[in-house]
């Protein structure tokens, strides 16, 4: 659950990209130079010297200086031809956010809907599906905990309940909206989430917070940081929450309160300035009302190694073991996922102007169910096999001005065998403070056994063997820092899918429903996003977005409303999010957040419209904090997705830092 | 109707700035970042070096420190360095692509992107008193002369004294004193 090194102490960047970590600072620059893009003011305004004022200092004391952030290269913040949002640990912590779905609702390009207690449906540019057993279907989304692939093959999709880190280990989020298949991975169809933890190095010391409440009943969280040595750095932590449940219409129960225990580790190693290994690793369990008693429990456990040539070349190596199980007691269905999966990374200049970026990944991953009337697969217990190589040139056509980057990835997956998801991206940048960006990619969503291996409620027979589903997507945005407190961007899209999943009428008797690939769909849409440091101590950070979906039928056998099981989005949704240090160190945060009515269909009532807000007042006073967080605000209670409804709620949080 | 609500949550949020006085909060464990900390390290050295006379080749000359390769100061360096001297030397920034486009300089650094051509760069910069510093593992055994390392989150120093000293460059003992002090480098022929 936790990794990534000092991405903030040095660049990193590429490489980050997929693998979440490194720490050399003449490697690459990307991501450091999103973070200024995403924060331009973050690491200059509170804490950090001057050069004017280290000029001052003596030698001694020069020495001595704690060093942080490398802002290297600022000017090329802007380079990257792809619509990604970085949410910092600053914004996360400022907006009241007790889980991670709930940090993932400060990303402007991300749609983020609170299902029930522990369920959430998020997706980005579009296609948040029916739900299944309250989770969302969504299914276009690669999805990333330093590095490690957390959405299970059995539906496509994520188990958010799942998906807990302790915020504060969080060092930041990067969400790319849009294909990211090239270099990501597999599955990264409409978008790329990647959670980065801090380094153990940057998490020393004890943390130790409670929090207690109406929705979040109480939380507790644990860390300790420690050193062997000036070269090997390793964290502890431990955290456990108690959360209500939510509300029918009718304003009984929902009977879906949940609580979830986990721990874990991180270790980073600097054996010499250009080698670095982390190993980590984290263990859960806990139970929920859905309404009957679903169980839950996992534990993984991740190691990485990379090692640096030089500022443009580098190597890195990944491998990591995840065990996912859950069970559903009143349906007796369970899934136990075990992922084994390994990864190499290299990057080398070729001449003067390419960088070469090539990889390839091996994963597997035995599934195992327990089959029920009510939901079945056939085979019970499947091992499949993930085969990936990559290849990713970056052309730098005139120095400092354009930038063109060509790759594909080859993957085989045991349902659709060899799938090519190619990309190219142009990124111009005619002056320092500016960028015009444009792409053309195509990506797959390989089948999940739920499309290819499910019996009931929907059957599969060999007659509709479910193919892969393919999009052609453009992408065309602008990103600009027009003066030194505002950031802004602008990226529109229009996505070409098909074969997309279809629920049919099976032809042939007896009559049943089956999966098959008969619907197209194209989508466009428009992301705005933006920071502004008004003041030194005000910032502000949102966004708007516009979607339009556009499904059709491709057979006369699809049956109506068979859209809908597909996509249910809002069409306008608005985010704001305001930070403010008051005096005596006080801080006031808002986050307001709109989002237009979802349809109904055959599976979920019509959703209204809504705005709400969150508000944060916090004291610190030297190693102490106290805050007060009220969540959802504006109505007494919401639905968001689905019938049920999301209430106002407020906690308390005593946190520590030594 | 959302608009309204929207309005409504601005009219709070101006509410509160209208509350919000103007003082900003304290600074708290304040740090550096890393490439500012080195931009001062290297105006530093200047004071901390002494060249030889025929380091110039008129005294009217400024003092030169090259950036050879991409920049990673930004305009920081410059913003140190302005308006100070060594002796009665003008201190600049200037930048190379090339290591034979270097004259008149005194002090050069030289970036991760050159580092695959650190053999060809130190050809060139042989026998002459130029203070090099830079930052890849192999930069010393190269002949490069003050090398930054990050250890945890403090910047460390690394010296080659015996290729100062063969360009006729004094590292005065304040700074010796603070950093790693090597030997003599396997030097590749």
């Amino acid at each position: 659950m936790n990794s990534n090194a000092a991405i903030r102490t040095e660049g990193e960047a590429r490489k980050s990209v997929r693998f979440g970590s490194r720490r050399d600072p003449r490697t690459s620059l990307i991501l450091i130079v999103l973070l200024t893009l995403a924060v331009p003011t973050y690491a200059e305004t509170n804490e950090n010297y001057q050069a004017s004022e280290l000029k001052k200092l003596s030698l001694e004391q020069l020495f001595e200086m704690q060093v942080t952030t490398v802002s290297k290269k600022p000017e090329k913040l802007s380079e990257t031809a792809s619509a990604i949002q970085v949410i910092t640990a600053e914004d996360i912590e400022r907006s009241g956010a007790s889980s991670l779905p709930e940090a993932l609702r400060l990303a402007p390009n991300l749609q983020v809907a609170q299902v029930n207690s522990h369920d959430w449906a998020i997706t980005a540019r579009g296609f948040n599906a029916a739900p299944l057993s309250n989770n969302s279907l969504a299914d276009k989304l690669l999805v990333m905990i330093d590095g490690r692939s957390v959405y299970t093959p059995l539906f496509g999709g994520v188990f958010w309940d799942v998906q807990n880190v302790l915020l504060e280990d969080i060092d930041h989020i990067e969400v790319i909206s849009g294909p990211g298949a090239t270099l990501w991975g597999d599955n990264a169809i409409n978008g790329v989430i990647n959670v980065v933890t801090k380094s153990a190095r940057d998490t020393q010391g004890l943390y130790v917070a409670g929090a207690g409440g109406s929705f979040l009943q109480d939380f507790g969280g644990l860390r300790y940081g420690g050193s062997v040595n000036s070269n090997f750095f390793f964290r502890l932590y431990g955290q456990r929450f108690d959360r209500e449940h939510t509300d029918l219409p009718n304003g009984d129960s929902a009977e879906d309160a949940w609580d979830m225990t986990q721990g874990g580790f991180r270790a980073d190693y600097y054996p010499s300035d250009d080698n670095t290994m982390t190993l980590q690793g984290d263990f859960y369990g806990g139970d929920e009302g859905t309404p009957t008693v679903t169980l839950v429990d996992g534990q993984n456990v991740l190691g990485r190694w990379t090692h640096v040539f030089s500022y443009e070349s580098d190597l890195s190596v990944q491998a990591y073991y995840d065990r996912t199980w859950r069970n559903l007691p009143g349906a007796s269905f369970s899934d136990n996922l075990k992922t084994y999966d390994i990864d190499l990374q290299h990057r080398f200049p070729l001449g003067e102007r390419q960088s070469i970026v090539w990889g390839a990944g091996y994963r597997l991953m035995r599934d195992e169910v327990n089959n029920t009337a009510a939901l079945s697969f056939a085979p019970e217990n499947r091992n499949l096999q993930l085969f990936n190589i990559f290849l990713q040139d970056e052309i730098t056509v005139i120095d400092e001005r354009l930038k063109l980057t060509l790759g594909s990835k080859l993957e085989h997956n045991d349902y659709s065998g060899f799938e090519v998801q190619p990309s190219a991206r142009l990124a111009w940048t005619p002056t320092t403070r500016q960028t015009v960006w444009a792409a053309v990619s195509r990506a797959v969503r390989s089948p999940a056994r739920f499309d290819a291996d499910e019996v009931t409620p929907f059957i599969t027979t060999p007659q509709h063997e479910f193919d892969s589903e393919k999009v052609i997507a453009y992408e065309l945005g602008y990103r600009a820092r027009p003066f030194d407190k505002l950031t802004f961007s602008l990226a529109g899209y229009f996505n070409h899918y098909y074969d997309l999943r279809s629920v049919d009428l099976n032809a042939a008797p007896p009559p049943a429903l089956v999966f098959a690939n008969d619907q197209k769909a194209n989508t466009w849409g428009v992301e705005v996003s933006g920071n502004f440091q008004a003041t030194s101590w005000w910032r502000w950070r949102g966004g708007y977005d516009y979607l339009h979906e556009d499904i059709s039928a491709t057979s006369a056998a699809v049956v109506p409303g068979s859209d809908t099981f597909e996509a249910i989005d809002p069409r306008h949704q608005f985010l704001i999010q305001s930070m403010m240090d008051l005096p005596a160190h006080f801080q006031f945060d808002l986050v307001g957040r709109y989002a237009e009515a979802l349809q109904a269909t055959a599976l979920t009532p019509r959703v209204p419209s809504y705005f709400t807000f969150d508000a944060r007042l916090a004291w610190q006073f030297k190693n102490w904090e106290l805050a007060v967080v009220g969540q959802n605000l504006y109505d007494n209670q919401h639905p968001e997705f689905g019938a049920l409804q999301i209430p106002r709620s407020v906690y308390g949080k005593v946190t520590c830092r030594f | 109707m959302g608009q309204v609500r929207f309005a409504a949550c601005g009219a709070a949020g101006l509410l509160a700035l209208a509350l919000a006085g103007s003082s900003a909060s304290e600074f708290q464990n304040r740090t550096a970042r890393e490439n500012d900390l080195k931009a001062v390290f290297l105006f530093n050295f200047t004071q901390f070096v002494q060249w030889p006379a025929d380091a110039f080749a008129d005294v009217s000359d400024p003092f030169v420190i090259g950036i050879l390769g991409d920049d990673p100061f930004g305009s920081t360096l410059k913003e140190v360095v302005a308006k100070e001297t060594v002796g009665k030397h003008k201190i600049v920034v200037r930048h190379y692509q090339d290591v034979r486009d270097i004259a008149n300089c005194q002090m050069l650094f030289i970036s991760p992107s050159e580092s695959l051509r650190l053999n060809h760069i130190f050809e060139h910069l042989r026998g002459r008193s130029i203070l090099s510093v830079g930052e890849t593992e192999s930069f010393l055994a190269h002949g490069g002369m003050i090398r930054f390392l990050l250890v945890g989150n403090k910047l460390h120093l690394q010296i080659n004294l015996e290729t100062a000293k063969a360009a006729h460059l004094t590292i005065s003992s304040q700074l010796l004193r603070q950093a790693e002090v090597l030997g003599p480098a396997p030097r590749k022929q």
